[in-house]
């Protein structure tokens, strides 16, 4: 049987897919401010030297690494309204598995760049007076943060990727709209095929930022 | 407050032990097509001829670019139509992972691969090795050990992702406990022990990860990231 491409019963529905893009871009936007900020605090915690900071920070990272993200979802949608009984939307239960899914796999990025920075410019941050967090913010993060560039830029890939799991409860993002045109004009092959390169043309150049940075700042500093 | 009743929930643990068998059969099939496909595919990149290298780098950056759900109901809903072949949810979730992460294996290939020194390559040109015995015999033997950890936490995220399968009607665990959950009315129950499975069931493979990693350090081998 040969199919007869036809994708102009997708872009008829561009408004569709459009409501869909801006899910996208807005539940992207949010996890992502919100996983890699609170990452960078746990990604501090877990380098402290108090066992009563780094443990917490720990226990987190590893519960959030180690459970799939759908899981999480699947869980602040309908098992948390039975505990707080507080009703969870799709928006909510989505954005928040994915940030906490990105605070633990950042915090880990974050850490391993401050590790990192050699011990010297600590003891350098003292020679001249200047205090812990001092130190922390204006030599070592600042260093750090340059060669944590290329994996944060990949992290931040995979949560653009993730967005589409909002979907599984029914949060309007671009695979969801594209659900809703394939059922509604039986056009499974032309709706999911256009946001496939939808999400291609989107990340491609994400990608080849990644490869310059990693070239630029992986390997000399 | 809600009171907690796991009782409902262990009472039908076989079914979700049923599930768990299957998430470990697609994970274990992706893995079994993934790997081989994967070396393929990155053979093919940094082959010297130009459309073949063009060709491979461009379904690398395709399937690492495109999210797996898109292209698992791609291969489930589109593809049976285009060649007009019956598609099970299953099979349709073998395919999708083995390319899905064939891509990203293909990477660490490659990454392994030009990680050796090139005198490896030019010692077993010395010897009178083709180009294709000194890979199979010199480069890969030893690119492969560099490449274990990486493989071991891709395979995570494989393992991970096959969450995913649940959403084209795929008995997997978390399917079984989407079931479970309305079957009972106790998601809270449900979900909770579904979480803690897949926790230990991953905490158990992260940490042969880094046990892996640190017999590895120990004998002398960097290990590529």
């Amino acid at each position: 049987m040969q199919h007869n491409w036809n994708f102009a019963s997708v872009f008829a529905y561009w408004d569709v897919l459009l409501i869909g893009l801006w899910g996208t871009v807005y539940i992207f936007a949010i996890t992502c401010v919100l996983g890699l900020g609170f990452g960078l605090v746990v990604g501090m915690m877990r380098y402290s030297k108090a066992w009563w900071i780094s443990y917490p920070a720990r226990v987190f990272v590893e519960v959030f690494r180690n459970t799939p993200v759908l899981v999480q979802i699947i869980w602040f949608f309908f098992a948390l309204p039975v505990v707080t009984g507080v009703e969870v939307s799709a928006f909510t239960a989505a954005a928040l598995g994915i940030t906490l899914n990105t605070i633990a796999f950042s915090a880990e990025v974050f850490r391993g760049g401050i590790q990192s920075i050699e011990r010297e410019q600590w003891e350098a941050g003292k020679a001249i007076g200047m205090n812990y967090a001092q130190t922390m913010r204006r030599i070592i993060l600042y260093q750090a943060l340059k060669r944590m560039l290329p994996p944060l830029t990949s992290r931040g890939i995979e949560v653009f990727k993730m967005s589409t799991l909002a979907s599984v409860v029914a949060y309007s993002e671009t695979l969801h709209q594209a659900k809703l045109i394939a059922s509604y004009e039986f056009n499974p092959i032309e709706a999911y095929t256009v946001v496939a390169i939808m999400f291609f043309l989107v990340l491609l150049p994400l990608v080849q930022l990644t490869y310059v940075l990693e070239r630029r700042f992986g390997k000399s500093d | 407050m809600h009171e907690w009743d796991f009782a409902a929930t262990l009472a039908d643990m076989d079914f979700l032990l049923l599930g768990l068998w299957n998430t470990m059969r697609v994970f274990a099939l992706a893995l079994l097509f993934g790997i081989p496909l994967g070396l393929c595919i990155a053979l093919g990149r940094m082959s010297r001829i130009p459309v073949l290298s063009q060709v491979s780098s461009l379904v690398i950056e395709f399937f690492r670019t495109t999210p797996p759900l898109v292209q698992l109901f791609w291969f489930f809903f589109a593809l049976p139509i285009l060649i007009s072949v019956q598609m099970t949810p299953f099979v349709a979730s073998v395919i999708t992972f083995s390319i899905q992460s064939s891509a990203f294996f293909a990477e660490i290939f490659r990454g392994g691969i030009n990680s050796i020194d090139k005198g490896q390559w030019e010692a077993a040109k010395a010897i009178g090795m083709s180009r294709r015995d000194s890979l199979r015999r010199i480069i890969l033997p030893q690119a492969v050990k560099r490449m274990i950890p990486a493989f071991a936490e891709r395979s995570i995220e494989l393992l991970k992702t096959t969450t995913l399968i649940s959403t084209v009607s795929y008995a997997d665990l978390m399917f079984q406990a989407n079931e479970l959950a309305s079957k009972t009315f106790r998601p809270l129950e449900v979900y909770t022990v579904v979480a803690v499975m897949y926790f230990f069931l991953i905490l158990v493979f992260s940490q042969l990860t880094i046990l892996l990693e640190y017999r590895l350090a120990k004998s002398g081998e960097g290990t590529l990231r």
